[in-house]
């Protein structure tokens, strides 16, 4: 398996798994945490894209709704609290990816000449 | 409120003491941007002069037919911008190829007629539709030299030859690799690119080193500067390289 052939593995599990999660919580989850959503479907198929991208993070929240322990009011808290690093890594970051694909990138081997390793055999028609 | 306290709101006058810093950080942000896509264009390689040549108008030549795998048109009847004794590689609209059409004219006398890319000293022409594009003509094939240039150690780049003849600008290296790779999937007759020249040519048709298709794994080194070994050989002005895929080494 070479690399491009493991990152679509990758995809496909990740999505195969996000399928699940959308086709479970769509159905049933949604309906045991949030009252307002209840028996109202039409804008649901518009959240499976979303939820077979952050599948994760959906079933970490359904499970602090099901428990009974998400606290509404903090839950942007730990974003907030990242913004000042995040605002300073996005930046450099992005620098350091173009410096790092400039300085990689090969040189022309212009100075390499072709070379006849052995004469030719015969002459064909 | 002081003037410690001052806040901007888009919808109103600027600050007295927001005016200053405002105003640098606009021409900061504009500048730099500027400047970084200036830097960000110059590092990039010339993309050439490959075009498809609309200007030319339709071409129509005739000559004998051959595969290499990929079908090559020897012409015998050619016209000012294609003149006879030259080898023309042929390929089909978009990343297609002509084969099934070529291979029932293997060996015969046919004529072709479609749109010219041309960069420099490598051509290619894109084929008309169905017999538009190639058909029988009349007449016996004359005999076709196939002159073999022995083995060779070469260092460039395998391109797929459309784009490098100009279908994309660029039409070569690492940000083009996907596009040429998808070409070559397609069967668009592949080149590799010599740093210098081998017997008066720098690019050269490449194939199997059995005379088929290039190889799988060749892939994976489509447009980097590599080198490899494989048997040269010439038609017409037109040079085949058969790789040998355990030679490809990735170039520092």
């Amino acid at each position: 398996m070479n690399q491009a052939e493991a990152i679509l593995m990758g995809l496909r599990i990740w999505g195969s798994i996000g399928a699940v999660v959308a086709a479970i919580f769509l159905t049933i989850g949604m309906d045991r945490i949030d009252e307002d959503a209840r028996e109202a479907y039409i804008f649901r198929p518009l959240l499976i894209p979303g939820v077979l991208v952050i599948w994760p993070l959906v079933l970490w929240r359904w499970y602090l709704y099901e428990g009974g322990r998400d606290q509404w009011a903090r839950r942007y808290d730990p974003p907030r609290r990242a913004h000042f690093a995040v605002g300073w890594l996005l930046p450099i970051g992005i620098c350091l990816i173009i410096l790092a694909g400039l300085s990689q990138r090969q040189t022309w081997p212009a100075d390499l000449a072709p070379v006849q390793l052995s004469a030719p055999a015969e002459v064909s028609q | 409120m002081s003037e410690k306290d001052s806040f901007f709101v888009g919808y109103l006058p600027a600050p007295k003491a927001l005016r200053g810093l405002l105003l640098a950080v606009c021409v900061l942000f504009v500048s730099g941007l500027a400047g970084f896509g200036l830097a960000l264009g110059v590092a990039q390689d010339d993309p050439g002069d490959g075009a498809f040549r609309f200007d030319y108008g339709r071409q129509t030549v005739t000559g004998v037919v051959e595969l290499t795998p990929y079908p090559l048109l020897r012409v015998t009847e050619g016209n000012e911008q294609i003149p006879a004794g030259h080898t023309l590689m042929l390929a089909g609209g978009g990343k297609t190829n002509v084969e099934d059409r070529a291979i029932p004219l293997e060996g015969q006398l046919a004529q072709v007629s479609g749109v010219m890319l041309q960069r420099g000293a490598l051509d290619m022409l894109q084929l008309r539709g169905g017999t538009n594009g190639i058909q029988a003509a009349e007449g016996a094939a004359p005999e076709m030299e196939t002159i073999p240039l022995g083995r060779w150690k070469l260092a460039g780049e395998i391109c797929d030859g459309k784009c490098l003849a100009g279908a994309m600008r660029p039409g070569r290296g690492l940000a083009h690799k996907a596009c040429a790779n998808l070409c070559l999937l397609g069967k668009v007759p592949p080149v590799f690119v010599s740093t210098q020249p081998v017997d008066g040519s720098e690019y050269l048709l490449v194939t199997g080193p059995d005379g088929g298709h290039l190889p799988e794994i060749a892939y994976h080194y489509v447009a980097q500067y590599v080198s490899l070994e494989g048997e040269v050989e010439r038609r017409g002005d037109l040079l085949v390289l058969r790789m040998d895929p355990d030679t490809l080494e990735v170039l520092p």
